[in-house]
């Protein structure tokens, strides 16, 4: 059960919904274990199994939209973020760590399941769990440099939710 | 291409410490003498980190229990099958 409750967590971005965040785990675990046959030695025990969580998560979900639709997020600017709360403040030496401050749990979260799946999945990865751009490629099945794309396009999405959220609730004052 | 074009190219590899030793080096070196990018660098710190604490969620106690009895179910009916 090592590794449950990482598992979980991604499940519950993924879906989420507890329930079936749930589901998805145990119907994982079992798959695992009918599979762990074909499971080599010393090969990377947790990107295996987040492999088999995907393709749960896919299978049982989202049979129609593994591809993304490239142009969905747009065009965005790089360190989107950090550059429009930068025009907010009069730039005192720890503005942005008060500017993130502003944020709290929820709000990351919103931003992060705001995010379109083929995009959400590579964030999830690597700033959640911490796998490599290789683990990532190997989990998703796809290139190495589509993994890269799409992560710096997912933080830029989730960063553009972040400052959209910060605008509807009055938090700052967008400039012209 | 300036250093501080460079540093922002750069930043999500860097902070997921997927670069080169060279072009590490380059960054690092253009970061200690441009307090612009080691702000925005620092920023992108700080908000991978909050998503990692916020993305993490404690799974309910049951599920344990789920999975334990559904592997045993499951070692049974193979047994069984023996």
């Amino acid at each position: 059960m090592e590794f449950a409750p990482q598992l979980y967590s991604a499940a519950l971005r993924m879906t989420r919904n507890p329930a079936d965040a749930e589901d998805v785990v145990q119907e994982t675990y079992l798959k695992a274990y009918r599979a762990y046959a074909s499971f080599q030695e010393g090969t990377n025990l947790k990107a295996w199994l987040y492999r088999i969580l995907t393709n749960t998560y896919i299978n049982k979900y989202r049979k129609a939209q593994r591809r993304p639709n490239e142009v969905e997020l747009g065009e965005l600017q790089d360190i989107y973020l950090y550059k429009r709360l930068g025009e907010q403040s009069g730039a005192s030496e720890s503005a942005e760590a008060v500017a993130l401050d502003m944020f709290v749990d929820d709000d990351i979260i919103e931003a992060i399941e705001s995010l379109p799946e083929a995009f959400r999945m590579p964030v999830l990865y690597a700033d959640v769990e911490g796998f490599s751009y290789k683990e990532i490629a190997e989990i998703l099945d796809v290139p190495i440099g589509t993994v890269m794309s799409r992560l710096h396009r997912g933080r830029k999405a989730l960063q553009r939710k972040l400052w959209n959220l910060a605008v509807e609730h009055g938090l700052v004052e967008p400039k012209e | 291409m300036n250093g501080c074009d460079n540093a922002v190219e750069y930043v999500y590899q860097y902070i997921d410490d997927e670069l080169t030793m060279t072009r590490r080096a380059r960054i690092k070196w253009h970061l200690r003498r441009c307090g612009h990018c080691i702000d925005a660098y620092t920023f992108e710190v700080q908000l991978k980190q909050r998503i990692k604490d916020a993305g993490r969620e404690e799974p309910p106690a049951e599920l344990f229990e789920t999975l334990r009895s559904m592997i045993e179910d499951e070692r049974g009916s193979s047994q069984a099958d023996c």
